[in-house]
């Protein structure tokens, strides 16, 4: 306009002056360049586009509020509302009395973002240093990925804390938890350890997996500026923690045995062992331990020798310790008294063309003195009055060649042969434990046949919450309460002089039990000069309330008997734990009143 | 007419600040139950932990070392133990509870 103006203003001059009053306003119109050569419908178009571009506005409105109404609701909610986990912490278990074996505790990760990574070199240093890194290793961590690499997962509380206080940019944290197992090496095998997202992998931690996990819970928020929650939205799931387990095993005993079983594995240079406990009234484990062991807590570095549980996963040929059993069905079906005489000598006998024999001749014997000796021939000389059938039946039904029901991973079902498939001499080498194989899990067992009157009870790792404690038990008699009874005479004799092992004996309690020793089976022969020795026995005899059985592989050290190595652990084991168990002792003992080298007092005089 | 457009004007401002107010309250509130909450579980956590070391502080190799060096305890076995056979009727009609 101003341009026109000036246009205008310098043009006047040139034209005539026209006669004018107004010189203030300029006749627009008047000028021929400025007369407005707007058609009438160019208005009309704009008031038209400013109707329509309204009509744009509310047709949009409309879509917004109407149409599409829940997918723009959805993404208001998305920039508002935040779903929180709330995570199920895992049961603990616990033993019998309610000891923690494994439990819980909060263990937060560190982790950067190396792009935001800012650190002097004191603080690299220190950081370092609380990562149990060398700052090489940091800077390498840190160059992997740009945007997230973990630091340390499952830290200790305190350490985490300290790293905190550094204050070192794109370092953070995040809560999680991690398992704490108080027992150690001493219960690793029983309990088992979980790996870092909390999934167990071994032992009662992984058999209880879905009971120990738990359920997470979920919760909608409304979260404000800062960061707070400010409402609950929708309903919010809780989160449902998981089980505790209550385990029969006493951590007490649990340990006790195991350190028995490693000075005793120590002592004799062998290269495992394993001990199991049960208590002969309720079928409850009490104790499983092996070794070598493991520090749950630290896995590094770990073989699958130290990582089994022998005692259910291993199997051997049971050798001498089926001999009772043989004994017992004997008795049972009446074809001997414990006074009939089997005549044994010379010490070996001959089956179609195989010799079976005894580590030296002992002529003739009584039923219990086969037993108490351990006599090869005449555990046969009984067994070949079984038919095949009946023979096979008695192993099956006191658990031989069967899975013992006891819910643990890794339990082995050990080698029963069908009875249609044994030749004569296979039955005779089966009388003493040759040609079959059990875990000693299953040896134990099936020894509760004879401490608990005759019936093989079912055996429990976890406590019935259902059945008050100490709840007798019943199981599939097997034999009659009497012929129980005669036969863990025949045990107590093993302990007694005269028999194969009277190291297994305890002050102050009656035993009994069988040794047992034999070659390793290396291949498909026999190995020379590689043993394993193990004990099978239970107290007090008169009325058991436990049976041990402890087996030492490859005892090295210039002992290899059954009745040496291994009972000596089973005396110790059992001592402690009928003294913990509070068992009155039915032997009378010569009181030994220890006095200690004290300096008296001087008397005045 | 005029007043009392007036006042239901005043009225309703007053009451719409007072809903701001409340309901401002009510988040404050909902953010501190939240926060106590969560405290809460991290207590709860930090106790389970305690309870974990506590155990861990108590386990039998650790007692029975305690027990041998520190104390110069033995193992109690029957040759040293006197027992002492007790008759539940007995302790009963005496009125007495072991």
């Amino acid at each position: 306009m101003r341009a026109a103006d000036a246009l205008h203003q310098a043009r006047q001059p040139a034209k005539a002056p026209k006669p004018s009053a107004n010189v203030r306003s300029v006749r627009y119109s008047t000028s021929p360049l400025l007369a407005s050569k707007t058609p009438p419908w160019r208005s009309k178009f704009l008031v038209a586009l400013v109707g329509l571009s309204f009509c744009v506005l509310l047709g949009r409105a409309a879509y917004i509020q109407i149409v599409g109404s829940a997918f723009f609701l959805k993404q208001g909610e998305i920039r508002y509302a935040r779903t929180l986990e709330l995570p199920a912490s895992r049961g603990r278990i616990v033993d019998r009395n309610g000891l923690i074996l494994a439990s819980s505790v909060p263990a937060p990760s560190i982790w950067a973002i190396p792009k935001d990574f800012e650190a002097d070199k004191s603080q690299k240093a220190r950081l370092a240093r609380l990562l149990e890194m060398t700052p090489s290793e940091l800077g390498a961590r840190l160059d992997d990925n740009p945007n997230f690499v973990w630091l340390r997962r499952q830290a200790d509380d305190a350490v985490a804390q300290q790293i905190l206080a550094l204050g070192v940019k794109g370092v953070h944290q995040v809560r999680e938890y991690k398992r704490k197992y108080p027992e150690g090496e001493a219960a690793a095998h029983v309990v088992g350890f979980t790996n870092v997202e909390d999934k167990g992998q071994e032992g009662v931690e992984l058999a209880f997996q879905k009971d120990l996990a738990g359920r997470d819970g979920t919760r909608r928020v409304i979260k404000d500026r800062l960061g707070r929650v400010v409402e609950d939205i929708g309903e919010s799931v809780a989160p449902i923690d998981g089980r505790d387990i209550e385990l029969t095993v006493d951590s007490k005993v649990q340990f006790f045995a195991y350190q028995r079983i490693r000075d005793a594995v120590a002592e004799n240079k062998a290269k495992a062992g394993s001990v199991v406990v049960l208590d002969a009234q309720t079928g409850e484990v009490l104790a499983m331990a092996n070794v070598p062991s493991y520090s749950p807590a630290d896995r590094r570095n770990l073989s699958g020798a130290q990582l089994r549980n022998r005692a259910i996963t291993d199997t051997f040929e049971p050798g001498s310790t089926m001999k009772p059993f043989i004994a017992g069905w004997a008795l049972e079906t009446g074809r001997v008294t414990p006074s009939t005489v089997i005549q044994t000598s010379p010490g070996r006998m001959t089956l179609t063309g195989s010799t079976i024999s005894d580590s030296h001749p002992h002529g003739d014997l009584t039923v219990s003195e086969v037993i108490q000796k351990s006599s090869n021939v005449g555990a046969v000389r009984m067994a070949m009055t079984f038919q095949p059938r009946e023979m096979w039946e008695l192993y099956s039904a006191v658990g031989f060649g069967q899975k013992p029901q006891l819910g643990f991973p890794g339990a082995v079902t050990g080698r029963l042969r069908p009875w249609k498939t044994w030749r004569p001499i296979e039955q005779a080498t089966m009388s003493y434990g040759y040609g079959l194989s059990a875990s000693l899990f299953q040896i134990a067992h099936a020894y509760t046949v004879f401490a608990h009157d005759g019936e093989l009870i079912p055996v429990s790792m976890t406590k019935n919450p259902n059945l008050p404690a100490g709840a007798p038990v019943s199981g599939v008699r097997v034999l009659s309460a009497k012929t129980a009874a005669t036969v863990r005479d025949m045990l107590r004799l093993v302990t007694l002089p005269g028999g194969t092992a009277p190291k297994a004996q305890v002050v102050g309690y009656s035993v009994g039990g069988k040794s047992g020793t034999a070659y390793k089976q290396e291949g498909k022969g026999y190995a020379q000069k590689k043993y394993r020795a193990w004990f099978v026995g239970m107290a007090p005899i008169a009325q058991p309330r436990i049976i041990v059985a402890v087996m030492v592989d490859e005892p090295s050290n210039g002992k290899w008997f059954g009745g040496d190595v291994a009972a000596p652990v089973f005396s110790q084991v059992v001592q402690q734990t009928l003294r913990m168990m509070g068992v009155p002792p039915d032997l009378d003992v010569k009181p030994q009143i220890v006095t200690k080298d004290i300096p008296a007092e001087e008397e005045s005089f | 007419m005029m007043r009392l457009n007036a006042l239901l004007l005043v009225a309703l401002l007053a009451s719409a600040m007072w809903l701001v107010r409340v309901a401002h309250d009510g988040r404050a509130l909902f953010a501190a139950l939240d926060r106590a909450q969560s405290e809460e579980r991290l207590l709860d956590s930090e106790h389970e932990r305690l309870k974990a070391e506590k155990q861990a502080q108590a386990t039998p190799l650790r007692v029975e070392k305690a027990a041998r060096d520190k104390l110069a305890m033995r193992t109690a076995t029957p040759a040293v133990t006197q027992y002492v056979a007790w008759d539940r009727a007995a302790s009963a009609a005496e009125g007495r509870t072991p």
